[in-house]
């Protein structure tokens, strides 16, 4: 839909930035950005409040989405974020609230259990050539059930029952507290603080490191990335064990915004983050995308999700429009011959 | 390979010999001998339900007469199906089944019934009589009762946000449709809802949706505990909370009850999960004692006023208000 343009030089300028996938991915932003100001809910997408939440509520979603990035560039998927997460929650809560464990030693357990199973889908994957889609399918299940099996199946909040069957009541540690409050006189959320730290980490490996360069090469041409010496096995197994750690990071945002360890936390949420990546422009078939692309695609998935919610859309209708216009913002992306 | 796989066959042969001989060598219902129960649950995924099998294990750890071997269908109603053929197959004493739905299940609960296996059914119903024993709360009442005990609190008149449950599900629908009719007639408004699934994080989503868009909002009436917690967060990282009553449904020790310990809910309805009772019940079958054929479980509403008494009964409601009794056979 390019309005016509008389002058040519003009029309090459604005067909020449319509090759980048970034221009691509913020026009599908603005689109969704308009929706959002035109219906507004009664002028509640014209306050700060409603973006500040939004940025909250998807937050973790992104985080997902950093990982997932990272294994989507090297043409691989994985499935067990969301059980991930839920996993990493159940852990979180249970070494902070049950056991009383300082933060700052359960905050590392926690990242390191998620980038271990990171690391065993990585070398299910690499080592023993079990397809992407199949290893991590089985992480997602298995890790779900080692979530289930870890908190008995309740979720672990801060009330506990003792071997008679009463319950004892605790307080909520301080540093959900803390993951929970706003900085900036409450403008904005601790958690979308770690999202735009995730970012910067993995914008880093993407775009500034050696690794990087090797997951697009893989991605791109994975036996000719091979063949002129990148190290694939090493670097796919990197790849998933990022992504097990950024699963951790987002797992324990949400037991801290839900003051609580659900294990059947992150249901799905695998899914949100696909489409997030996708959305962005960050190609399924590997070696094409950034983490650029994928903080425009939370903002348009955050933004739609939020304008649906503000409007209080039922949820049947919800779903049917988000289907349209996912289809929509990607057809929109599609390069133009 | 051969010789093992014979080899696996004459053990299995084996063991069924043993077991049979077990279970035919002496009168049923001792400790040495107990009685088998069948427990099918339907979806161990929610707290409530995970509480119902607690409740369960509880009253059956009491009673040494009976063994309660358990199976979760991961909310699938074809592999609840399947466990229940297991257990008839296996031959189990009495079987219980809190059914995900009605309609595919009602078949297989028919055939076990008619097979002379006793059938209690607890919390969803199924299509026609084949059963022995229904057990279950009414999730119509609770909201009416809700409804009710919300526009005393407000005085007949205020701002309501409500978070409904998956609404294609009965108890998101009842406990919708009876709340608005417990706040007819009366200038209460329901200015903001949406479905949150059951799901915490989903209600604390919606809620900041409301508060972004009402700067009015006297009372939230959550369908779940969750969601009322949920919708508190939300409150409270807007600075709102102290302006807003919540409310929810469930009143598990450990959620509801705890979120009015801590000044979070200003009440919660209890929606029994009958798993004790089921026990009772099962133990009157097996002796050969009668049963009535429907027992609809009372519910209690705890506030920070009466839950250290252990909350409060729910007076009994019209019958106009019962709940719609599914076809029934021969009438």
């Amino acid at each position: 839909m390019i309005p016509l343009v008389s002058n040519t030089s003009q029309k090459t300028f604005i067909s020449r930035l319509m090759q980048y996938p970034v221009t691509r991915a913020i026009l599908a932003l603005i689109v969704i950005f308009v929706i959002g100001l035109v219906f507004n809910g009664g002028g509640a997408f014209f306050k700060w409040p409603a973006h500040r939440d939004m940025l909250r509520q998807y937050s973790v979603f992104g985080i997902l989405a950093c990982g997932m990035t990272i294994v989507i560039i090297t043409a691989g998927i994985d499935l067990s974020v969301g059980s991930m997460l839920g996993l990493s929650a159940v852990v979180f809560s249970l070494l902070t609230i049950h056991r009383d464990w300082n933060p700052w030693h359960a905050i590392p357990a926690c990242i390191a259990m998620g980038a271990i199973l990171g690391v065993v889908s990585g070398g299910l994957i690499s080592r023993f050539r079990i397809q992407p889609f199949i290893a991590t399918l089985a992480m997602m299940v298995f890790a779900r059930g080692l979530a289930k099996f870890i908190s008995g199946g309740m979720k672990i909040s801060t009330s506990i029952q003792q071997a008679d069957g009463s319950y004892i009541y605790k307080n909520d540690p301080a540093i959900f507290k803390m993951i929970d409050s706003r900085i900036l006189d409450g403008n904005l959320a601790v958690v979308t603080l770690i999202f735009i730290f995730c970012l910067f980490i993995s914008w880093l490996i993407l775009s500034r490191l050696r690794i990087g360069r090797y997951l697009y090469a893989i991605g791109g041409n994975e036996e000719a990335a091979r063949l002129s010496g990148v190290p694939v096995i090493k670097a796919k197994i990197f790849a998933y064990g990022m992504c097990g750690l950024f699963s951790a990071i987002a797992g324990i945002c949400q037991a801290a915004q839900e003051y609580q360890g659900d294990p059947e936390a992150g249901v799905s949420y695998e899914l949100t983050a696909i489409a997030i990546a996708v959305i962005g422009g960050t190609n399924l078939m590997g070696g094409r995308g950034s983490i650029l692309l994928t903080l425009f695609g939370t903002l348009t998935i955050g933004y739609l999700d939020k304008i649906l919610s503000i409007n209080a859309v039922s949820e049947a209708g919800r779903l049917m429009l988000t289907g349209v216009i996912i289809v929509s913002a990607v057809l929109l992306q599609r390069r133009r011959k | 390979m051969k010789k093992t796989r014979s080899m696996l066959v004459g053990i299995a042969i084996v063991l069924c010999l043993a077991l049979t001989a077990a279970t035919w060598s002496a009168e049923k219902g001792t400790p040495e001998n107990p009685w088998v129960i069948g427990m099918s649950q339907c979806n161990l995924g929610e707290p409530w339900r995970v509480q119902m099998n607690a409740d369960i294990k509880s009253a059956a750890d009491a009673a040494p007469s009976i063994k309660v071997i358990y199976k979760d269908a991961q909310n699938d109603t074809l592999r609840q199906r399947a466990h229940i053929e297991e257990f008839i197959g296996q031959g189990v004493d009495l079987l219980i089944v809190s059914p995900k739905e009605a309609a595919p299940l009602t078949p297989i609960i028919r055939n076990a019934y008619t097979n002379k296996i006793p059938v209690i059914v607890l919390d969803r119903r199924v299509v026609g009589e084949d059963y022995t024993c229904f057990i279950g709360a009414d999730n119509k009442k609770i909201g009416e009762a809700a409804g009710r005990w919300i526009a005393g609190k407000l005085n007949g008149k205020g701002n309501v946000v409500e978070l409904k449950g998956l609404m294609t599900t009965t108890p998101g629908q009842d406990r919708n449709s009876g709340f608005r009719k417990g706040i007819e007639g009366t200038e209460i408004k329901v200015i903001f809802e949406a479905d949150m699934k059951w799901l915490e994080p989903d209600a604390r989503k919606e809620m900041e949706s409301a508060l972004a868009r009402f700067d009015k909002i006297d009372l939230v009436y959550g369908h779940n505990d969750p969601a009322a917690h949920g919708a508190y967060l939300a409150a409270k990282a807007a600075g709102r909370e102290k302006n807003i009553i919540f409310v929810g449904i469930d009143g598990l020790v450990q959620e509801g009850q705890a979120y009015i310990k801590q000044n979070i809910l200003q009440a919660s309805f209890e929606y029994p999960t009958g798993g004790k009772e089921a026990i009772e019940i099962a133990l009157k079958i097996l002796k050969g004692e009668t049963v009535p054929k429907e027992i609809t479980l009372k519910s209690r509403v705890f506030t920070p006023e009466n839950l250290e008494k252990g909350g409060e009964w729910l007076p009994e409601m019209p019958a106009s208000s019962a709940p719609a009794q599914p076809a029934k056979k021969e009438q």
